[in-house]
């Protein structure tokens, strides 16, 4: 008899503890306490606002580029091209049908041709200004695994291999030559971007190198393992260089001869951010992948507080 | 017509939505109301930080020196390990101890994987300017005015703040694994041997938990909830402990008298463990981890 009371009371005592606990992880569940994605702007000049969700059609994103009013997007989660309008929402320029699977990084050449790299697929897709598709060199070609890419001024196209730490060119017409070889010892060209005097940035974020190739094919190291800094995605405009960096989810803004620049710091589910672009204006776009596998990403811009939104 | 039967339940009906409505504004003014006693607490606490370099340091060194932080509650633990008049009241203290560190690991694991899936970063990282995910929304978040102390590792920890060196670490400070942990210890001898549980948990109090606050680390609602977890999961343990694991608990601490010399030496390992937060052993169990990952891909 004492046992069964002993027994009714241990249960009824677990209950209590179990109802508890569900009130805890309830109460911290809820909106006033839960905070699940956050933007630290460390330079307080700059305002951040949501630009794009799902709801707009795209998968989760990773290279963005502004051309003529359209944001065209490597939407590695949705495994297409896609482009952006603010009166047509999205559209799919090349998806998995035509033999694409992961998008990576984009360039637009000033008739409005796009260029991607697939990191999976492998191979330089071009979706011309008419919207013809083409393979322009595979996997057949050595290009396996394709990340970083950018347009030369002599109109040709760079792009890095992970698989191979090369970086090649890709002519108009497909043909494929090393442009940059293993020597020079890039272990992940994962982005790249031409600046304004025709030299070469290349973001290494296996070594956490950023690179300089000097129009003279010279390699300099311009930030080399600095502490926590691992570039994701570089994109050169007005004279600046904006960098993501997807490990210490940071966004960063570097001028030759300056020091580099913390603009923002993402954290939650906001953390893994990837592409960077900006307008006409200077603002700035972040791609961000929350989940990968279940397609989930946003498009956040970030501007100046006196910028008209 | 109408039944009795229909119109009762249209009243209870009525009564369960008045009663639903009833509470849920209870619930929200509460909320309201604790937020604001949180944030005012905070603030006249912290309020003490950088207005003197020597209290600054001194309380900076209660929260770096783990001899100082945390040392002490190891002392206490092995103080009350070896208390007892007779060897009936030293083998009943052991067995609270005993369960008092298995409550300790559940708390830790508790409070840190809460804390990796709550985002609620530390006060200190809240005076700066945050946008908050809010649905499809960034939402700029009121900025908390705290007091930045004067000692050195604060400054050079503010400095790298603003320079966006944010750690994963300081954006989920809820709940405090702090609180939960020691809480649980000082609580766990407490038990065991009153007054030597009476310093661990006044050292825990105020020191350990009050430092956090003044230095702008913690929100009182973290150390509140850190807390809840401590004696909440303390208490679980202890009656599972009382119905289940009684008889290994009895083996155990037999095993500690027959075999003192190597009890002592591994009651050493888990005071260091202690002292340190557990820190070395859950260095290990990421060098696991990253093994298994490297390995198995």
């Amino acid at each position: 008899m004492a046992t069964t009371k002993k027994f009714t009371n241990g249960s009824s005592v677990l209950k209590i503890f179990g109802v508890a606990l569900c009130a805890l992880f309830l109460l911290t569940s809820c909106q006033v306490l839960g905070k699940d994605g956050l933007i630290i702007m460390t330079d307080r000049s700059y305002k951040a606002t949501v630009f794009m969700t799902n709801k707009s059609g795209f998968g989760a994103p990773d290279g963005l580029r502004w051309f003529n009013g359209k944001l065209y997007l490597a939407d590695e989660g949705a495994g297409a091209l896609e482009a952006w309008t603010s009166d047509g929402g999205i559209k799919t320029l090349l998806d998995g049908q035509f033999g694409a699977r992961s998008p990576e990084d984009l360039v637009i050449d000033p008739a409005g041709n796009v260029f991607f790299s697939d990191d999976d697929a492998g191979g330089v897709w071009e979706v011309d200004a008419a919207g013809k598709q083409q393979l322009l060199a595979g996997k057949d070609k050595g290009l396996y695994s394709t990340e970083g890419i950018a347009l030369a001024p002599d109109g040709s196209i760079i792009v890095g291999d992970t698989d191979a730490h090369q970086l090649f060119k890709v002519s108009r017409g497909g043909d494929v030559s090393v442009f940059l070889g293993r020597e020079f010892g890039i272990a992940k060209p994962e982005s790249m971007t031409f600046d304004d005097k025709g030299n070469l940035y290349i973001a290494d974020n296996e070594d956490n190198v950023l690179y300089l190739l000097d129009t003279n094919h010279q390699l300099h190291r311009v930030i080399d393992r600095q502490n926590g800094f691992s570039p994701e995605t570089i994109f050169y405009s007005r004279g600046s260089l904006y960098i993501t960096d997807s490990q210490s989810g940071k966004l960063y803004i570097y001028t030759p001869n300056e020091e580099l620049k913390p603009v923002a710091a993402f954290g939650g589910q906001l953390r893994n951010i990837q592409g960077v672009t900006t307008d006409d204006r200077g603002d700035i776009y972040v791609s961000v992948q929350s989940d990968l596998k279940h397609k989930v990403g946003y498009i956040i811009k970030i501007s100046k507080e006196t910028a008209v939104s | 017509m109408e039944t009795c039967d229909s119109r009762s339940h249209r009243f209870e009906r009525r009564d369960l939505l008045i009663t639903s409505v009833a509470l849920f504004t209870f619930i929200a003014e509460l909320t309201s109301r604790l937020s604001g006693l949180n944030d005012q607490v905070l603030l006249r606490v912290n309020g003490l930080a950088g207005r003197s370099w020597l209290f600054d340091s001194l309380v900076g060194l209660t929260q770096e020196n783990d001899l100082l932080k945390a040392g002490i509650i190891g002392c206490c633990f092995f103080a009350a390990w070896y208390s007892g008049k007779t060897t009936e009241q030293t083998r009943a203290g052991r067995k609270i101890l005993l369960t008092t560190l298995i409550a300790a690991v559940c708390v830790m694991a508790t409070t840190k994987a809460l804390s990796k899936t709550i985002f609620l970063p530390r006060p200190a990282i809240e005076s700066q300017k945050i946008y908050h995910l809010s649905g499809d929304d960034l939402v700029e978040l009121k900025r908390t005015n705290v007091r930045v102390p004067l000692d050195e590792e604060s400054q050079k920890e503010h400095r790298e703040l603003v320079n966006g060196d944010v750690d994963s670490n300081d954006l989920g400070s809820f709940p405090s694994d702090h609180a939960g942990f020691f809480l649980t210890i000082s609580l766990g001898i407490f038990l065991a041997y009153r007054r030597i549980g009476l310093v661990a948990l006044g050292w825990t109090v105020f020191v350990i938990l009050a430092g956090k606050l003044i230095q702008g680390a913690h929100a009182p609602i973290d150390i509140l909830a850190g807390g809840f977890v401590a004696v909440t999961e303390l208490s679980a343990v202890r009656l599972i402990a009382k119905n289940r694991l009684d008889s290994l608990l009895e083996v155990l601490t037999s095993w500690s008298f027959k075999y003192a010399a190597l009890s002592s030496a591994l009651l050493f390992a888990i005071v260091f463990e202690i002292s340190s937060t557990l820190f070395h052993v859950r260095q290990a169990l990421a060098l696991l981890a990253a093994a298994r990952h490297h390995l198995l891909g």
